[in-house]
């Protein structure tokens, strides 16, 4: 995001009024920046913008293409295919984040949108929750359940986690969608890119129930 | 669509005979305590009443197909479909849908088989359906237990949002204790086995929002 804190999008679309209609839906809410065509859509996107809009069928280059170049400079954020038809399973192959069919209603595009701002949050969340179950695991080793049960500790961390949990569930969205549910486990895919380590496992050991400290570090021991 | 998934086949006395769409069910024990075979039955049991499967294995497609035609009179393609990780080249089956993917580590493969399977299930008029993961242990060979961990969460989600059952089976005594509790946290429930003393076969049940019970026989 950019220091006036407004998420930026980049909207690429090759009818000028079209692309001005969808500048004025969103305005309000984010930093709006318009392309014309492919071309110019990879001049205009930086490491700055956080979610892209592209047209499916643009001259020059079509939204495929843009989606293969942005993937190739190593740019990660979510993309949005905006297409006149229904698409076909391909649309998910090619790596798509979401699709809206044209012409989208209002609420639809900010809908999706900000869905899609929230689940590139969401592998950072999931990454905590797996902290505090890992946690939770280990102490369930290394205690009775009687410990655990006296344990106002061993509670602040169940509370913690269903907090986690539903956090991590809000970010990632409506999982029974088939192209959001490829996007969310591509994201947590990128995210992990070089983590091919057969466990780093996280070292609990002689955790004692009594020292807070234990817990409180949960979240910042990956 | 189901109101309930009927489970009452493979664990005796009524333990266990029902489950509400959305459930997500490990079953775990260490080697040969017969996981496999209580999760395939578990797989099969609504098969006969039109219910759809959809597998991940990470043995072969064919051996996972043999395997669930012990438990059922003949399997129609329409309504099998089998993600086949193992990364041979796989053979058209007739009996089941089949999608190749490269290894157990190929999440984003495994996600798109999944979406591709589950939207010929529904173009077919197929809205009941189990998920197979068989077995979680070999993803966990291939990855860390962090990756497989938030797999797992976004897979679980995935199930239980669009109202169907999911089987997982995980063996405990391949991995560190901590890694085996750490995973059992995502599902709502475990079928856990065991082995007597005496080498008979046993089963408990703890979750699904209910007293755990004690070790039984089959």
């Amino acid at each position: 995001m950019t220091d006036h804190d407004k998420p930026v999008i980049l909207v690429a679309e090759d009818e000028r009024s079209v692309a001005e209609g969808y500048e004025l839906w969103l305005g309000g809410q984010y930093e709006v920046r318009l392309a014309y065509d492919g071309r110019e859509a990879l001049e205009t996107i930086d490491d700055s913008v956080d979610v892209v809009l592209l047209d499916r069928m643009m001259p020059k280059l079509s939204g495929e293409q843009v989606l293969g170049v942005i993937r190739e400079r190593g740019i990660d954020c979510p993309v949005v295919m905006v297409t006149a038809v229904e698409p076909d399973f391909d649309v998910i192959e090619m790596g798509f984040d979401a699709y809206i069919t044209k012409p989208p209603e209002r609420q639809e595009l900010l809908d999706t949108i900000e869905q899609l701002l929230d689940r590139t949050t969401a592998s950072d969340t999931l990454q905590e929750y797996h902290s505090l179950m890992a946690r939770k695991g280990a102490l369930q080793t290394q205690k009775t359940e009687e410990e655990l049960a006296g344990s106002n500790a061993y509670q602040n961390l169940l509370e913690r986690i269903e907090t986690k949990r539903a956090a991590a569930d809000e970010n990632l969205g409506d999982m029974g969608s088939d192209i959001g549910f490829v996007s969310a486990i591509r994201d947590l895919e990128d995210d992990d890119f070089g983590d091919t380590g057969l466990d780093a496992a996280d070292d609990f050991d002689d955790i004692e129930l009594d020292d807070e400290s234990a817990f409180d570090e949960a979240e910042d021991d990956e | 669509m189901n109101d309930t998934y009927d489970v009452s086949g493979p664990l005796p006395g009524g333990v266990l005979d029902e489950l509400p769409p959305g459930t997500n069910v490990a079953v775990i024990g260490p080697t040969m305590s017969g996981k496999r075979d209580v999760a395939l039955q578990l797989l099969a049991t609504g098969y006969e009443t039109d219910e759809g499967i959809l597998c991940i294995t990470t043995d072969s497609a064919v051996t996972i197909c043999n395997e669930l035609e012990r438990h059922v009179d003949a399997l129609d393609r329409g309504r099998v479909g089998i993600i086949d990780t193992s990364g041979n080249d796989g053979q058209e089956l007739l009996n089941a849908m089949t999608e190749n993917v490269s290894s157990p580590s190929d999440l984003t493969g495994i996600s798109i088989g999944a979406a591709k399977l589950s939207q010929q299930f529904k173009s077919r008029g197929v809205t009941d359906l189990r998920y197979g993961l068989i077995s979680i242990s070999t993803l966990l060979q291939y990855m860390s237990s962090k990756k497989v961990f938030k797999f797992l969460h976004v897979y679980t989600k995935r199930i239980s949002s669009t109202g169907a059952l999911g089987i997982y089976t995980l063996n405990t005594d391949s991995h560190d204790p901590q890694v085996v509790n750490t995973m059992i946290g995502l599902f709502d429930g475990i079928v856990e086995l065991r082995e007597s003393e005496t080498g008979e076969s046993e089963f408990r049940v703890r979750g699904f929002g209910r007293k755990p019970t004690s070790w039984e026989r089959f």
